[in-house]
């Protein structure tokens, strides 16, 4: 178990040098440079120094990356070459690099070309959709025959509209006819909401008209600025859409002359982002005329490196010490690769404080029984390693993901190895195809045969977590000094647990067990108190913590969950089994099997990976990390090259001599 | 007389107890898991790569009508309805089969609608900080012991039960 050991640097050297030594460090990449409170620094030069750091300048280049992503990823809609999903990153070479930055005018021209190509397709897009909308609204028209221009003549007016469909046109017509025989109805059109008509009629019979119309609920439609007929409208819209049509694919066309750039473009992007994180680092640096200050932590390992390194290149002030006592410096963590993956547990809950251990090498080997109890199945564990292991290999995963990936590959091996000991190979799929003919025994014993056999494994399995749990207090109370407190603390609930643990067992183990319950919670009663000076008080503190036995019992009870997952794993394994057996041995029933045994194995592998992993967590978190540990470490992120798409190295920064 | 003597012969009995974990947990499991369902679509229409990590919250309500469908299937096989030959049961063997089916019955039901709340709750966290998922989940999880315990308390008794 180990946090790796920190060394504090500060740094002072000169104005001139400060880009090259800001290259060089993030070359090594192993330093992370603290923020620098400048009132308050440890070189006690308050009111001497100033921050460092450019805001604007970091704005811009956000402003340059942000342009160049938005270029990048709108190529990528372009699909030229399709990248693999875990695909590693490309490295560039110093002279693709060079190259790129001299010639970095040109990508700015290819940048800004195609945002103007861009910016004419969106408003080819507006138009082709204003014209849809046109054509939309005249096809009911279309047969209409008077050009849309004409409102009126000499001596009669033109009126077009819509009147529901529920309005009875036949009733208007004659209505029209009746009470202004100077008037011409036509009925353009009709849909399923309303009728499309046209009335012309003579200037004289204007208001009765007008009256009449609105009796049936006419509305007027009005086509203003369009001249001609509708169809001849319509035809001229869609002859304009087609040109657009035509106009867009030329762009694209255009644009993907430029696909080939989408490589540089992203060598120029990473590049931009290399550029923006130094000016940033400088904000957390501070200043005086001539020069700069820096202070921040890296690991011990590497102080000499980075101590000769600077110390033979450059004229400055350095100094490297270990971290002192109560400094939070960063944290690392380094396991071996057993133990590794399951950092990622200890990670999503909370990084260890600097003066705590790293729990991981105690956590692991828990994690790795508890996920297999869960899930218990040996055929299931084959398939998740199976899996997870290909993805391993496959793939090049990093960070987080490469950690759970290895971490449930690791899980899939308990949980075979489990489901070998329970005699569960995807249930008892051998049992149900073969009708009860065969079955493979399981090594140690059949919890459904006997749950009470394997909860009370699961307690002693939950009492030896929590134990562990305790004996880290234990050794970090010592570690500290804290040699009683840890004797009367955490010893004698050792007893305690043990031995009411042995009572249930009765006989003569039962009455050991009585016997070291009791020395332990008499030792409790005297020692519990000891901060009280009042010796009713301290007897009273005393009685009082044996109070927390309670607290002990839920602990461990709550690790029947190893059990009662354990068993449902397997009841929906022979569920999934029997469904699949139901139509029997003939071809259908065969083909039925197969479908149902894939399906419901998935489901129910997913499922219970997702339980074991919650649950196994839980007991790391609540039962085991409730008893010592306290976490609220802050990450080790060192300042280096960060890249997004291409692997960058090629920085101009020297090396120690 | 024919109808209760009918009603309450052990097989009618033990028959409600498997219905009810089935229908009461899974009730609960779905209105659950359609509660987180309802908060994870409200988050992943702001930010769609968050799917992954509250499809994973959506799933923690779902355990409890797994469970009710365990605990069915325990008593179904225990009386023969489900691989093997199906016994008859006197009208107090089927009352302890009801019973044993209320555990995770009823605290099936809460749980899944409690840790569903939880849950969604979890997704807001998801929201602000995603790197702090395994609290959110933590969180959930909390809850779901109940249930656990629900589970394991009516396995056991349906598996005490002599037929």
């Amino acid at each position: 178990m180990a946090i790796v050991k920190m060394d504090k640097i500060s740094l002072i050297a000169l104005q001139k040098d400060r880009n090259e030594i800001i290259d060089s460090l993030m070359k090594m990449g192993v330093v992370q440079i603290e923020d620098i409170d400048a009132d308050n620094s440890e070189n006690g030069l308050s009111g001497l120094i100033a921050k460092s750091g450019d805001e604007e300048k970091v704005i811009e280049l956000d402003t340059q990356i942000e342009k160049v992503k938005a270029t990048i990823d709108y190529l990528s809609a372009f699909n030229t070459k399709k990248k693999g999903f875990f695909e590693s990153k490309r490295v560039v070479e110093k002279n693709e690099l060079n190259e790129i930055i001299k010639n970095k005018s040109d990508l700015w021209d290819i940048i800004e070309n195609i945002d103007s190509l861009n910016e004419q397709l969106s408003l080819l897009r507006s138009d082709e959709n204003r014209l849809s909308n046109l054509i939309a609204s005249l096809e009911p028209w279309e047969n209409l025959s008077i050009p849309l221009e004409v409102s009126s003549t000499k001596y009669t007016l033109v009126s077009h509209g819509v009147v529901p469909v529920t309005v009875d046109a036949e009733a208007l017509k004659s209505e029209l006819a009746e009470l202004a025989p100077q008037s011409y109805i036509e009925k353009v059109n009709r849909d399923k909401d309303q009728s499309y008509i046209s009335v012309i009629y003579h200037i004289s019979c204007g208001d009765v008209v007008t009256e009449i119309l609105k009796k049936y609920g006419f509305s007027k439609v009005s086509f203003t600025g369009l001249t001609g007929t509708p169809a001849a409208n319509i035809a001229d819209a869609k002859r304009q859409i087609a040109e657009i049509k035509e106009k867009r694919k030329n762009i694209q066309k255009k644009i993907k002359e430029f696909a080939d750039s989408r490589d540089k473009l992203e060598v120029f992007h990473d590049y931009l982002e290399i550029q923006r994180d130094k000016v940033k680092v400088l904000s957390n640096m501070a200043k005086t005329d001539k020069t700069f200050i820096l202070e921040g932590w890296l690991p011990s390992e590497k102080s000499s490196e980075v101590k000769s390194m600077i110390s033979q290149n450059w004229e400055c002030v350095l100094q490297i010490r270990p971290s002192e006592e109560g400094e939070d410096h960063p944290i690392l963590l380094r396991n071996n690769s057993l133990v590794r993956p399951f950092e990622v547990i200890t990670e999503m809950y909370s990084l260890p404080n600097p003066r705590e251990i790293d729990p991981n090498a105690v956590m692991a080997p828990f994690y790795f029984v508890f996920f297999g109890m869960m899930v218990s199945d040996a055929g299931y564990g084959l398939v998740l390693a199976l899996i997870t292991g290909i993805m391993l290999k496959k793939f090049k995963l990093q960070g987080m993901a490469q950690k759970m990936i290895s971490m449930l590959f690791f899980g899939g091996i308990s949980t075979f190895i489990w489901g070998a000991l329970f005699g569960g190979w995807f249930g008892n799929v051998v049992e149900a195809v073969t009708s009860g003919k065969f079955t493979i025994p399981p090594i140690w014993f059949n919890p459904l045969d006997d749950p009470i056999r394997l909860l009370i494994w699961s307690f002693i399995f939950g009492a030896l977590h929590i134990f562990a749990g305790m004996g880290i207090k234990a050794y970090m109370l010592i570690k500290d000094g804290h040699v009683l407190d840890a004797l009367f603390d955490i010893i004698p609930w050792y007893f305690v647990i043990t031995g009411l643990g042995m009572l249930v067992v009765g006989g003569i183990i039962g009455s050991i067990g009585k016997y070291m319950a009791i020395i332990g919670a008499v030792v409790l009663v005297l020692t519990q108190g000891r901060a009280e000076k009042n010796i009713i008080k301290r007897l009273f503190k005393g009685i009082l913590s044996l109070y927390g036995v309670t607290g002990y019992l839920s602990d461990i009870l709550s690790y029947s969950r190893l059990l009662a997952l354990g068993l449902s794993t397997g009841v929906v394994a022979t569920v999934i089994n029997t469904m699949g057996t139901l139509f029997g041995f003939n071809i259908g029933g065969i083909i039925l099997f197969i479908i149902v045994f894939i399906i419901g194995t998935v489901f129910n592998i997913a499922i219970n990976a997702l339980g074991a992993y919650v649950h196994t967590s839980r007991l790391q978190y609540v039962e085991f990390f409730g008893k010592f540990y306290e976490g609220g470490g802050k990450g080790y992120e060192p300042f280096k090259i960060k890249t997004k798409y291409t692997n960058i190295n090629i920085i101009d920064g020297r090396q120690s001599k | 007389m024919n109808i209760l003597n009918a009603l309450f012969s052990g097989n009618v009995l033990a028959l409600t107890g498997a219905a009810l974990a089935v229908i009461l947990a899974g009730v609960g499991s779905a209105k659950g898991v359609g509660l987180v369902g309802e908060t994870a679509a409200g988050l992943v229409s702001e930010e769609p790569e968050s799917f992954g990590k509250v499809l994973l919250l959506q799933a923690l309500p779902g355990t409890q009508g797994i469970y009710g469908l365990l605990t069915a299937f325990v008593i179904l096989n225990k009386i023969g309805i489900v691989g093997g030959t199906a016994v008859e049961l006197t009208t107090q063997q089927g009352f302890l089969f009801l019973m044993a089916s209320l555990p995770i019955a009823i605290v099936g039901y809460l749980s899944a609608i409690a840790q569903a709340r939880a849950a969604a709750a979890g997704i807001g966290i998801v929201a602000k900080r995603p790197e702090e998922l395994a609290k959110a989940i933590t969180f959930a999880a909390m809850v779901e012991t109940y249930a656990v315990l629900a589970l394991l308390a009516s396995i056991l008794m349906v598996f005490g039960i002599k037929v």
